[in-house]
């Protein structure tokens, strides 16, 4: 990949409103967490809030920086899968949506190049959304007043978001290479929703650490209970998704006729 | 293909289940020379286009650019090359210099490239007005201006005054003559409208249900088109196709373009 291949990605995401709504999307996650603290410091209040109470105290929640980095992990896990897949969607998607793929596939620079600048845009993008979340988490925490703050609790809250974050970008190729074939927004986005019914359906067996769209919410704790540490077959599952969706995009764009 | 040959089309074919585009298509455009390829909706111009871009696979035939193989396989050539395919399209969050300056960066062009082509193209009271707002002639503006940032040796123009009024179209033609003429460009361009490519083009190609019809020069093509009209045509028709000549000449005086 060279400099202007990556620069000139990066250039397209300017005056964009995806990248803000990304930024408001992700943010509202440590904001529902913190919400959900403020609640259940006091179960009287909680108690007054009607259904809001009642699942913040079915949560089994206390008002903890283990409990609310825990929440953020579930939240930015299932979230950030979600979030994830309308960034490559929009990344991708938009070449054709907008009818510029075909002015980016004729010119002088080798089409694979394209497919891993806009692969590292949204490893950016996303990776800049994830330590936000991780510092507006650890803000709310400290204006909370939260109980059992140690250095070990926010790092190790920290990592298992970034961890969470980390999975749920090996499985973006997939919906990169969906964008490409399906030509727009819609089909990347379809793709997405099916796959994540599908990874908590499967997470919900025994199968769940084979299929790589259950991996993240089996670590977030979201499809059954949580997996605090990934299986290494889980990690080979998600590395080999993240391959194949890899190759597929670059082929898709390589020998695919391009159309629009 | 000799030396003289820039784009070189043999057996050129392309199918989509039952429809068959291109039929078979041979072709030899020589460098310096503004080839006009002409054609009904739907002949089959655009996708030939396609193909010499590499942007989509022929079915069977090749096609050759500056003597590379335009499949894909290598893009190197295509920094030798302006194009401008079908609707004119660019990022509508990005201003005119920005989506200028996203082809110059990937061209490796000079840096004063966008300055030249904005002025050129009489883009400046627009290069700070985001894509999203231009008018559909501003826009074609914009493509053409990006075709020819990069210094290209061919260009590669699917209906390029599309969307221009006729003072817009008269300045398009006077630009790409002189690319021709003054910089030993070789223009390949398309169109459905027989008098723009007659004005312009050096040779005309007639495609139609995906074939090559008959290929003429531009001599050749007025005359058939004065023994047209001097055989069949009434002297009501003749005084007709006079006065409507006379009102675009009108238009332009009045709107200030060239008459």
């Amino acid at each position: 990949m060279t400099a202007p291949t990556l620069t000139t990605e990066f250039l397209k995401l300017r005056r964009s409103k995806v990248t803000w709504l990304s930024l408001l999307a992700y943010a509202t996650g440590p904001s529902v967490g913190a919400l959900f603290m403020w609640i259940v410091r006091d179960p009287e209040r909680a108690g007054q809030l009607g259904l809001l109470g009642t699942k913040a105290d079915l949560a089994g929640l206390d008002a903890t920086w283990e409990s609310y980095f825990l929440l953020l992990t579930q939240i930015s896990g299932l979230g950030g899968m979600i979030l994830l897949a309308v960034i490559a969607a929009y990344v991708f998607g938009r070449e054709y949506a907008e009818g510029t793929a075909k002015n980016m596939l004729a010119l002088p620079v080798p089409r694979y190049r394209f497919a891993l600048a806009k692969l590292t845009v949204v490893f950016v993008w996303f990776a800049g959304l994830s330590v936000f979340a991780i510092a507006e988490t650890v803000v709310l925490g400290l204006t909370l007043g939260l109980s059992g703050i140690s250095a070990g609790t926010v790092w190790g809250g920290a990592s298992d978001v970034l961890i969470a974050a980390g999975v749920a970008f090996l499985l973006v190729p997939t919906v990169a290479w969906v964008a490409t074939l399906g030509r727009g927004y819609l089909p990347p986005m379809g793709f997405a929703i099916f796959t994540l019914v599908l990874g908590n359906v499967f997470g919900a067996t025994g199968w769940g650490k084979w299929f790589p769209w259950s991996i993240v919410p089996l670590f977030a704790g979201v499809a059954g209970p949580r997996v605090e540490t990934l299986a290494p077959a889980s990690l080979v599952v998600v590395v080999l998704t993240f391959l194949a969706g890899v190759g597929a995009t670059f082929a898709q764009m390589r020998y695919a006729d391009n159309q629009q | 293909m000799s030396a003289d040959t820039v784009i070189s089309a043999r057996e050129l074919t392309k199918r989509y289940g039952d429809v068959l585009a291109v039929d078979r298509l041979d072709l030899d455009v020589r460098r310096g020379e503004i080839y006009g390829f002409l054609g009904r909706n739907g002949a089959g111009k655009t996708t030939t286009i396609r193909m010499l871009l590499g942007l989509i696979h022929p079915s069977k035939g090749e096609v050759r650019v500056l003597g590379h193989p335009a499949d894909g396989s290598d893009t190197g050539w295509l920094g030798r090359v302006g194009f401008l395919v079908e609707t004119a399209t660019a990022y509508p969050n990005l201003t005119v210099w920005e989506n200028l300056e996203i082809q110059r960066r990937l061209t490796g062009s000079e840096p004063d490239a966008v300055r030249r082509v904005i002025d050129q193209l009489g883009l400046d009271a627009y290069a700070d007005r985001r894509a999203g707002r231009l008018s559909h002639g501003n826009l074609q503006r914009l493509a053409l201006a990006r075709a020819l940032l990069h210094r290209p040796d061919v260009l590669v123009l699917d209906e390029p005054t599309n969307g221009l009024d006729p003072a817009g179209i008269v300045e398009i033609r006077k630009l790409l003559r002189s690319m021709a003429d003054e910089h030993g460009v070789t223009v390949f361009m398309s169109s459905h409208i027989l008098p723009e490519v007659a004005y312009l083009a050096d040779r005309v190609g007639v495609i139609g249900g995906g074939r090559l019809l008959e290929e003429l020069s531009r001599k050749e093509l007025f005359e058939r088109a004065r023994s047209l009209v001097e055989s069949k045509y009434t002297e009501e028709e003749r005084a007709e196709a006079l006065l409507s000549m006379q009102l675009e000449r009108y238009f332009l005086q009045v709107t200030g373009g060239a008459a």
